[in-house]
């Protein structure tokens, strides 16, 4: 039995061995004696406040058109689409020219509803939603209450799929259940495969193809030029269009998936020739599905970001189709073009020290990049850690003048400000909501990720590289900040190890 | 409105206003005791609807948190708790800290109020606070958040100081507006020679608020928001309270200060000094915008989209001050059937006569209906007298419905994710004059 045929996804944790907790160097994680954190992940025994799987997974859900989002949970899980809904609007303008707020439902679970059960309720909001809305679909999202008082969001809705006209699609974001908010990707693909991709009628579940099973769903034609790129939303419309532009010179067509695209036309992903992750975090619960459901071969190794990553990722998809030579000439001619533009960028990173932090595969590809710019990596924070990683790891360890540390950290500020005041970089790049530390401390400080603007392929180089310049030309904002206010730690807490509440929790000292 | 559901929720669940709350007071530490995602949950609201305006000094990821799983959930969460409180009073600097609990540990059953208490009595300045999602919105979290203050922090005062008064009623972060609003307010009772404690603000310290006790009033500048608190310390600190609408122009703010000058027994000639001067000023000001006022047509037909302080008190001053007719108020706060009684009434003695037209609807997406039922949409007849010259005042979610209706738009409530405040306020004389800015310049912006 796959992971499909479970009523949801399993949490990472479980099916990958990835952790949260864990303070090293990058020696440690990639160089000779590497050890790995993935057998023994502490808990920390002090924590800050993070974000759990509902966000990611409705950053994507957000995207779909034509869907609306039900949340099933208390009133406030799920207010973070206030934020995400720009990406939306953003998003659909530059795709479609047209600007539209995401529709997304919160059922509100009360007093009442945490005593009683909260189905009926459920229930009720998807018959009126599917009739004041008439959306192609809804996903049905359900967070940490319905997870506590045994509500079962899957056979609500199956009993009420016959009652309405938009398909329904179960999505488990039950925050407590996993700390490994990569989970997110899992859980949305996950229903995507079960709603949009299963035949609904035939119990082997794998369309028309039979016993094969490895023919694109319901009979459709395999389409064999065209490629699957996938996004679940960390990339912007702009990243998108580079890495088209590098696909569509080897005479390949791109369908973009998940984010953006229309529930209705998702059985595309089935007929493609090879699907392209762009980052391993995302894809590979969804990409082994693809191929063993619908015999749809994968790409699951590099991240774009990058001079050299790019070329890589290029390269594979290149060698798939047999396409070698024209990949050559391509990364050949991409990579004297923008070394040449680097050129004058170059002087003011070489030797500066950096820091950075994002998801665990993003932040090891920025890190690759901000060496190729010129830059020292003296920090890295990984949001977890997981095995697809150690590459990345192995090639910075590669690089490094000198060992540097790495914290395995769900964000946890606390650690980074301590780790920023002992390497005292002169960059720092962080997460959304995640430079505001190293800001205060004065480091001039660069988003790593926004849907706005570009990191990806041989255009994200140069762009992030020119942000960089303005960002270093002028850090006076972040000096202001950091000469006036003052952090919330205390004194003892900066003279104190940076890791020492890892493997602390429930009294347990490392 | 749907009996099952709330479209694109105004506010958070009373967890995220509680931490939002805590974060506003001067020194504070937040300690949620929740699952890991609410404190993102949070930042990422208010990225997108509080203009812009995230955390503070301890506040977004930088809250701590629990951050329970399923171990908790099957052997409960105390122990866990007990470590979190322990190793934040090491790690974090505050003066005062106050735990928060979510949904999950309240629904498994968690005691936290002996854990605190085993806290506070070995002398940490620790408070607590129930606030579970599932209890209420976040306006009902910064209710009791102030709750708690004036249960556990606000000391016992034997002696009433009559110059001194609480103010409060504007959620922080929740009212985008929320620094700017309460320092005016704030900055009329003073011209009334009154000393205040209003908590949140730059001027405010954890001192003012342990001393609110001797206060002579309570005033709180909203009639839904914060009245727990106002009750609360009604019964433990005597202290009297005067619940008011938001106000935000000349009218409303001479009848606010009136009614405080009334209940304080303040000296006649004092309150109507300061309003005489300030209606002088502001009069004074607005005189050059009248030229282009008229030459421009500025007059408009106006919806109204708001939270229980908004969708009235920019109704009122649109009506009593500005000369705009808001021929549609949308509340969308669920509210008690008593509460909504008491924002119709509210409105419904308008000191220009002007009838306003108060609905509650929770759902952007049917405004446009409660519209239609006064103002039908045009037949394609030549002569036709429709909803125009219009202008929605609401949150950044009335975009759309301003432009199927080709009406300007300034959000103004929650959400506001489209423009940047730090410390802008409407209320008080000037903040009418920083709200017909606003409006105007919306209206001209491509002139
Ligand atoms: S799903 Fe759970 S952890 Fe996530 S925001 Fe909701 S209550 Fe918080």
């Amino acid at each position: 039995m796959s992971y499909i045929d479970l009523k949801s996804a399993p949490k990472r944790e479980d099916r990958l061995k990835a952790c949260i907790a864990h303070g090293g160097s990058v020696c440690d994680l990639g160089g000779k004696g590497k050890k790995s954190c993935l057998v023994d992940d502490g808990e920390r025994g002090f924590t800050q406040g993070s974000i759990c799987l509902l966000l990611p997974a409705l950053a994507m859900l957000n995207t779909l058109p034509d869907n609306v989002v039900l949340m099933h949970s208390a009133i406030g899980c799920g207010t973070c689409t206030h934020s995400q809904n720009a990406n939306v609007r953003f998003g659909g303008n530059v795709r479609w020219g047209k600007v539209k707020d995401g529709t997304w439902l919160s059922t509100a679970l009360n007093e009442t509803d945490v005593i009683s059960g909260g189905d009926a309720k459920l229930e009720q909001a998807i018959i009126e939603a599917d009739k004041r809305y008439q959306p192609f679909s809804i996903s049905v999202v359900s967070g940490c209450v319905p997870g506590i008082i045994g509500d079962d969001i899957d056979t609500v809705v199956k009993q009420v799929q016959p009652l309405v006209n938009a398909k329904l699609l179960p999505v488990h974001c039950e925050g407590f259940k996993t700390k490994i908010w990569a989970t997110a990707y899992d859980a949305v693909y996950h229903s995507i495969g079960r709603t949009l991709l299963e035949s609904t009628t035939s119990e082997k579940g794998a369309g028309e193809g039979g016993d094969a099973g490895l023919a694109p769903y319901q009979g459709l034609e395999r389409l064999p030029r065209t490629v699957n790129l996938m996004n679940v939303s960390s990339m912007g419309r702009i990243d998108e269009l580079e890495l088209t532009r590098l696909l569509t010179g080897l005479g390949l067509a791109v369908n973009v998936f998940p984010v953006f695209a229309h529930p209705e036309g998702m059985v595309t992903a089935t007929q493609a020739a090879l699907s392209i992750s762009t980052c391993p975090t995302h894809d590979d619960y969804f990409l082994t599905y693809l191929e063993e459901r619908f015999g749809v071969p994968y790409l699951l190794k590099h991240m774009p970001i990058g001079i050299e990553n790019t070329g890589l990722w290029l390269r594979d998809v290149a060698r798939h189709f047999g396409a070698e030579e024209q990949g050559e000439e391509i990364i050949r001619r991409e990579e004297a073009e923008l070394h040449a533009a680097l050129a004058e960028f170059r002087p003011l990173f070489t030797g500066k020290t950096v820091f950075v932090s994002a998801g665990e595969f993003r932040a090891l590809a920025t890190a690759r990049l901000l060496e190729e710019l010129g830059f020292r990596v003296v920090g890295i924070r990984s949001f977890h850690h997981d095995a697809f990683a150690e590459g990345e790891y192995e090639k910075l360890a590669a690089s490094a003048v000198e060992d540097y540390p790495i914290d395995i950290a769900n964000v946890q500020p606390f650690e980074e400000v301590n780790l920023l005041k002992r390497v005292k970089p002169d960059l720092f790049l962080g997460h959304a909501n995640g430079n505001a530390t190293a800001a205060k401390l004065g480091i001039p400080t660069h988003v790593i990720y926004n849907t706005g603007l570009a990191y990806i392929g041989y255009r994200g180089a140069y762009d992030l590289a020119r942000r960089l310049a303005r960002q270093r030309k002028n850090p006076s904002y972040n000096r202001r900040l950091a000469e006036n206010l003052r952090l919330p730690y205390t004194d003892d807490w900066y003279q104190s190890p940076p890791f020492s509440y890892i493997n602390t929790r429930g009294g347990v000292t490392a | 409105m749907s009996e099952h559901f709330i479209e694109r929720s105004r506010y958070l669940c009373a967890l995220g206003g509680a931490a939002a709350t805590v974060t506003a007071i001067p020194g504070a530490i937040p300690i949620l005791h929740s699952a890991s995602g609410c404190a993102g949950n949070f930042a990422w609201t208010q990225n997108g609807g509080s203009a812009l305006q995230v955390g503070g000094y301890c506040g977004a990821l930088t809250t701590p948190s629990s951050n329970i799983q399923e171990h908790e959930v099957v052997f409960g969460g105390d122990e866990r708790l007990r470590e979190q409180v322990a190793s934040t009073l090491k790690v974090m600097a505050g003066e005062l800290f106050v735990v928060l609990t979510g949904c999950v540990p309240e629904i498994i059953g968690d005691d936290i109020k002996s854990v605190v208490a085993e806290f506070s009595s070995e002398g940490a300045p620790i408070i607590g606070a129930e606030t579970g999602g599932f209890r209420g919105n976040s306006y009902w979290g910064y209710d009791l958040v102030l709750q708690a203050l004036f249960r556990d922090v606000v000391a016992k005062s034997s002696t009433t100081e009559s110059t001194e008064v609480n103010l409060w009623g504007i959620a922080p972060y929740g009212d985008p507006f929320w620094r700017g609003n309460l320092e005016g307010v704030r900055r009329h009772l003073e011209q009334l020679g009154l000393r205040v404690n209003s908590f949140f603000t730059t001027r405010d310290t954890l001192d003012g608020i342990r001393q609110a006790g001797s206060a002579a009033l309570n005033i709180v500048v909203s009639e839904v928001y914060g009245l727990g608190a106002a009750a609360l310390a009604a019964e433990r600190h005597g202290i009297p309270y005067l619940s008011l609408p938001l106000p935000i122009g000349p009218t409303a703010t001479a009848a606010f200060l009136r009614a405080v000058a009334h209940k304080l027994d303040l000296s006649g000639p004092t309150v109507e000094a300061v309003i005489a001067r300030e209606k002088s000023d502001y009069f004074k000001l607005l005189e050059p915008l009248t030229d282009c006022w008229n030459d421009l047509d500025l007059q408009r037909y106006a919806i109204v989209v708001g939270d229980a302080n908004y969708a009235g008190a920019l109704t009122r001053f649109l009506a009593d001050d500005l000369g705009w007719l808001p021929e549609l108020t949308v509340c969308t706060d669920p509210l008690q059937e008593e509460e909504q009684q008491r924002l119709v009434s509210g409105l419904s003695d308008l000191d220009s006569g002007y009838e306003a037209n108060l609905v509650f609807e929770t759902d952007a997406s049917q405004v446009i209906h409660h519209l239609r039922k006064k103002w039908p949409a045009g037949n394609g007849g030549t002569y036709h007298n429709t909803f125009s010259p219009a202008f929605v005042v609401g949150s950044s979610l009335e975009r759309e419905l301003a432009q199927t209706l080709g009406a300007g738009h300034l959000s103004v409530s929650f959400p506001v994710a489209n423009r940047a405040v730090i410390d802008r306020g409407y209320t008080g004389f000037r903040g009418g004059l920083r709200l017909t800015e606003d409006l105007i310049s919306s209206i001209v912006a491509g002139r």
